[in-house]
């Protein structure tokens, strides 16, 4: 079957029941459409990031309203809101809630969506398993906040949960069982999206999308993945270990059996020094595709970027012990791990001048979006020189443990990270949701959300050089940390004001969508090629797969350089642009089989902790799960291929389980035909 | 099609001249903003020492890194600032292209080369500065320990509880790491001559070594004037060292979260001139006598029946604690032989005296009578205590406990008294 711009094949779709008797398992195979129920059973990557974005957003409010009890706390000297226990516990969650709860599931969301449509795919290389990530981290998300119910409190040990003080002897609600077993199931989701996606950028990639020609926010989170495979099994070791010393009374870090408590250290951090890139890499991927879109220049040094975000992706397995200098690991590892840590510094600053030299000469037009992917470099320019400060292990010695980190962190993490992953919502929402947000607005939540951010952040630079230890619930008048303390929580309701700005904007420009001019598929003026399709994204992505000729492949296909070295429009959008009706693509059908499965896994978690039946039934609903998923067709052979809509999230993505295209530039009628799916197609057709 | 390496963007002298200009000036700026934030009364402020160690630590590495990341700040932020305000359009009109660079390979190079001598600077200052925290040249001192003069390898073991500091003093059998690490189990110290805390009591002008170790969880021990931190891993023996030009007390601050009371386990050092020391010596190595006041007695027993599964009081209830055996999940309580020698108690968060120098009889009561509502402890019945259980004592008790209390150890110089109050 072969489908193109010219020759849209129509297939007249009989009509069929949408939910068909199945022989395999327990449940009907769904077919796909608009109900709630396609929802719970859908493996189109574009709907499956839209409930990770959506997810993600809204534990973001939860860690955000924890960071507002915080800092309602330390607002003054002897604050009362909280007490220790209850600190202790809310300032844990604010950690864990923000890095594996918001900030990786959101950069999972523009994996999710924009790999498949950015490398020119009809959706990632396993679809099933991706919803199954998506089943399996929000299980897990779900698993891990019930401990403030059912757990007797949320984890108390911080999110880097040293040991012992994370033993049941130090710790003995179940807030840390929780934690250890939660982490598990979401490191579990992480894990499995990895494959997937390094897969589909490997083996999906559209005709002539050479690895060196892919957009950079892709090439970031394939770096990103890769980061993940490799430091999940680590953490997930450490927290089976801990696991098992908390239920099951394993001395593996116990002092008294001749444990060393830095094991714990050792191993957290191989895993948590990665994590810091697994979180900043995506923003950086966002921000180079946002700054040359409005400052209307290529991004300048592109292998530059490409390499250094390579050049980190390693090196950050080389620096984990920086977070452990004053941990009496010895002066030789001190120095070692110091000089690994300022050298990271260099690929990372390249990556700043770089940004900077494609806004040199350009035309900056500063939306809303272009706003916060400028503010990310500036901020994490702060974050990173920070962090060079204590890259210098004896300086450090004053510094770790303080506020001083508390800054550095949320410089790199809100400023660099959160700003970052802003900037690609204002920049990608009109692609996903087919009306863009209101700059007014977006003017508004930018501003707010910038001053906040410094405001609550900048001053525990100085309280920390100051003395102020980090994590500590209260703090006494009289040590000169009453001011600053008090600026920072102001802050911080400056950034709920600002969160709050965000959400009245979602919800004023969705109200008022239909009275505004549709943003098409291109709004921007962009690069890649997600541009060249409609807005919002047609259930099969592309109606012809793009052959591609070189990077930023939509704007060439709009724009010439004449031979003055001028800029020359050789087609307008609406010519160069996919329509999206194409009708009769085939697309995998959807399965409920994921969602089953992820809702096994927190049942084994409760299960360890509380009776252990409820481990068996939860492993039950696994096995049965798998089992069915086994014998389950990758393609439903009754389904319907050809219930076309012209509507946009509609139910299933595409592509079967296996590789695509390789780099070599295919030929446009025979694109198709190079994808496996053509074959379930063909069959389908038959 | 585009052209790949056409020419690069040049950059303009007088405009880079106009960056360097900006640049100090902004520096200044943030310096003043840094200077002006840490110039308040802090005692825990990290930017001034006040012994050549932490004043080594601090010019040799905090200022030049500091100096450094401030220089390509301001660099960074006045191009990027310079870039928007040169570069910035209203909108997009369709003719109005830039030209179309894709990078510059000698320029990238050039300022990758760049980045990696800023960062090779800052390694040299880190490698010239590592000797400073790390490495010791602690000289004997001498000491005379019952009018026996030892030549004291001046170290102090100090051992994190939660959530407390205990420090220990051997002087005529002195144990140093190498003996510590052989023993590897901080619950089963050997004993030492001075056993205090809270307050680590130490010469001026002499290096320190420090032994930190910990009980439970890791702590990390941090005075700032004196030194940065080393944390206190349990089992694990690391060493460390401080040292204080002047008499005066220096504050600290747990900064490992270590549980529940992690804010409020706080330490200080008082430094003491020889002479002080000596004589500082020759009290707290004495051993607690039994009182002559009746309700001292009272409280002493009171004290044998209930404090002593945890305290001890060297000279009066050796035997009854050692039979006891500490209901703490560290192994260990204060040693409160010279309770009244110290103005903290209850883990360095409350003041043993008033200002005026004495006796703080309602904090101390108000401890004994619920020690929980002082500061968040952790004591379920059946379980290990972690911080001191509410023991239900009459008034009667406490006030015979704190009659008792009073005659253990004498009070500091007035001085410290003042100077060690802390602020709750």
């Amino acid at each position: 079957m072969t489908v193109t711009a010219d020759a849209p094949l129509e297939l007249e779709a009989p009509p069929q029941p949408r939910y068909a008797e199945r022989p395999l398992g327990v449940l009907t195979r769904p077919q796909g459409g608009r109900g709630w129920r396609d929802w719970l059973s859908t493996v189109d990557h574009k709907r499956i990031g839209i409930m990770y974005g959506t997810a993600a957003m809204f534990f973001f409010l939860v860690g955000g309203v924890e960071a507002l009890l915080l800092r309602l706390q330390l607002a003054a000297p002897d604050g009362s809101v909280l007490g220790a226990d209850v600190y202790n516990q809310v300032y844990t969650m604010h950690g864990v809630t923000m890095v594996f709860l918001f900030i990786m599931p959101l950069a999972a969301a523009f994996a999710n969506y924009f790999i498949p449509l950015q490398i020119g795919a009809r959706d990632v290389a396993f679809p099933r398993l991706n919803a199954l990530s998506f089943w399996i981290w929000l299980s897990g998300a779900i698993f891990l906040n019930t401990a403030w119910i059912v757990g007797g409190g949320g984890a108390d040990c911080g999110w880097f949960c040293y040991t012992p003080n994370s033993g049941v002897a130090f710790s003995p609600s179940h807030g840390v069982d929780f934690y250890a077993i939660g982490l598990q199931i979401l490191g579990l989701a992480s894990l499995i999206s990895a494959i997937n996606l390094i897969v589909t950028c490997l083996n999906m990639r559209a005709p002539g999308m050479t690895l060196m020609r892919m957009p950079v926010l892709t090439w970031m989170l394939l770096i990103t993945q890769f980061l993940l495979l490799f430091a999940l099994p680590v953490i997930t070791v450490a927290l089976f270990l801990l696991m098992f010393a908390r239920l099951f009374g394993a001395p593996f870090f116990d002092p008294a059996a001749g444990a060393d408590p830095l094991l714990w250290q050792h191993l957290f951090w191989i895993f948590g020094h990665p994590e810091v890139y697994i979180i900043i890499l995506p923003a950086f991927g966002v921000v180079s595709e946002v700054i040359p879109t409005f400052s209307r220049k290529p991004l300048f040094g592109y292998e530059f970027m490409i390499f250094s975000g390579i050049a980190i992706g390693f090196m950050g397995w080389g620096v984990w012990a920086h977070h452990m200098f004053v941990s009496g690991i010895g002066p030789i590892s001190v120095a070692a791990f110091s000089l690994s840590t300022m050298f990271i510094a260099v690929p990372t600053g390249v990556k700043i001048l770089n940004w900077l030299a494609t806004m040199w000469g350009g035309r900056l037009r500063f939306t809303v979006a272009m706003k916060f992917a400028v503010a990310t470099v500036a901020m994490f320019t702060i974050g990173g020189l920070s962090g060079v400060t204590h890259s210098v292990a004896p300086a450090d010695t004053q510094q770790t443990d303080t506020y001083y980190i508390v800054a550095h962190f949320h410089y790199v993490i809100f400023g660099g990270g959160v700003i970052g992953l802003f900037a690609g919502l204002y920049f990608w929402w009109p692609k996903v949701w087919g009306y863009m947000l209101d700059e007014r607005l977006g003017n508004w939540n930018f501003w707010l959300m910038l001053i906040g951010f410094n405001l609550t952040f900048g001053p525990m630079h100085i309280l920390g050089l100051q003395g102020m230890s980090r994590r500590i619930d209260t703090y006494a008048a009289g040590y000169g940390f009453e001011l600053w303390n008090m600026v920072a929580t102001v802050g911080a309701f400056l950034i709920a004001l600002s969160m709050l700005v965000f959400m009245v904007n979602v919800w004023k420009s969705r109200r008022t969508a239909a009275s505004r001019p549709a943003p098409g598929p291109d709004p921007w003026d962009a690069r890649s090629l997600e541009w060249s399709i409609p807005s919002p994204v047609p259930e099969h992505n592309f109606d012809e797969v793009p052959v591609v000729r070189g990077r930023d492949e939509w704007w060439h296909r709009k724009y010439g350089i004449d031979d003055d070295g001028q800029v020359v429009r050789v087609a307008t959008v609406e010519e160069a642009a996919q329509r999206g009706d194409a009708v009769g693509v085939h697309l995998p059908s959807p399965s409920f089989w994921p969602l089953a499965m992820a809702v096994g896994l927190p049942l084994i978690g409760y299960g360890l902790i509380f009776n252990l039946w409820l481990a068996v039934i939860g492993a039950l609903i696994v096995i049965a799960s798998l089992y069915s998923w086994a014998f389950e067709p990758v393609d439903d052979p009754d389904a319907d291929h050809g219930h076309g809509h012209d509507e946009g999230h509609d139910g299933g993505g595409e592509s079967g389980d296996g590789p695509g295209p390789d780099d070599a530039v295919g030929e446009v009628e025979t694109a198709e035909t190079d994808e496996p799916a053509a074959v379930g197609a063909s069959e389908g057709q038959s | 099609m585009t052209a790949v390496g056409e020419d690069p963007v040049k950059p303009r002298p007088g405009a880079v001249r106009g960056l360097f200009r900006s640049a100090g000036a902004a520096l200044a700026a943030l310096v003043g903003l840094i200077v002006s934030g840490c110039a308040a009364d802090a005692e825990l402020d990290t930017f001034v020492p006040q012994g050549p160690i932490a004043e080594e630590l601090h010019s040799r590495a905090v200022v030049p890194v500091f100096a450094i990341a401030g220089v390509v700040f301001v660099g960074i932020t006045v191009a990027m600032v310079w870039l928007i305000w040169r570069h910035r359009v209203k909108s997009h009109s369709d003719g109005d292209w830039p030209r179309q660079t894709h990078g510059h390979v000698p320029l990238e190079i050039g300022w990758t080369v760049g980045f990696l001598l800023t960062m090779a600077a800052v390694a040299v200052i880190m490698l010239v500065a590592l000797p400073t925290v790390d490495g010791t040249e602690a000289n004997a001192v001498a000491v005379d320990v019952d009018g026996r003069e030892v030549m004291w390898e001046p170290t102090v073991v100090v051992v994190g509880n939660q959530w407390w500091w205990e420090f220990r003093y051997y002087l005529s059998d002195q144990v140093d790491l190498a003996a510590l690490r052989e023993i590897g189990d901080a619950q089963a110290l050997p004993p030492a001559d001075i056993v205090t805390s809270g307050q680590m009591v130490i010469p001026t002008g002499e290096e320190i070594e420090l032994v930190v170790t910990a009980r439970d969880v890791i702590h990390s021990f941090w005075i700032p004037a004196l030194n940065g931190k080393r944390d206190a891993v349990p089992n694990r023996f690391s060493p460390w060292k401080i040292e204080a030009s002047d008499p005066g007390v220096y504050f600290g601050q747990c900064t490992e979260f270590c549980g529940l009371s992690h804010s409020r386990m706080r330490m200080q050092v008082v430094a003491l001139d020889p002479v002080d020391f000596q004589a500082w010596v020759d009290r707290t190595i004495q051993d607690a006598a039994v009182p002559a006041d009746a309700a001292a007695r009272r409280g002493m027993d009171t004290f044998a029946g209930i404090c002593t599964s945890c305290h001890l009081v060297e000279g009066v209830n050796d035997e009854t604690y050692a039979a006891n055996g500490a209901d703490q999940a560290s192994g260990a309580a204060p040693n409160l032989t010279h309770f009244m020698s110290r103005t903290t108690f209850a883990g360095g968060f409350l003041n043993t005296y008033n200002p005026d120098g004495s006796l703080n009889r309602a904090e101390l009561e108000a401890w004994l009578r619920n020690p929980d509502g002082m500061k968040a402890n952790y004591t379920v019945p059946g379980e290990q205590f972690r911080g001191m259980p509410d023991l239900d004592l009459s008034e009667q008790q406490i006030d015979d406990l704190v009659a008792y209390l009073a005659t253990l150890g004498r009070p500091p110089a007035g001085w410290v008294i003042e100077a060690t109050e802390v602020l709750e």
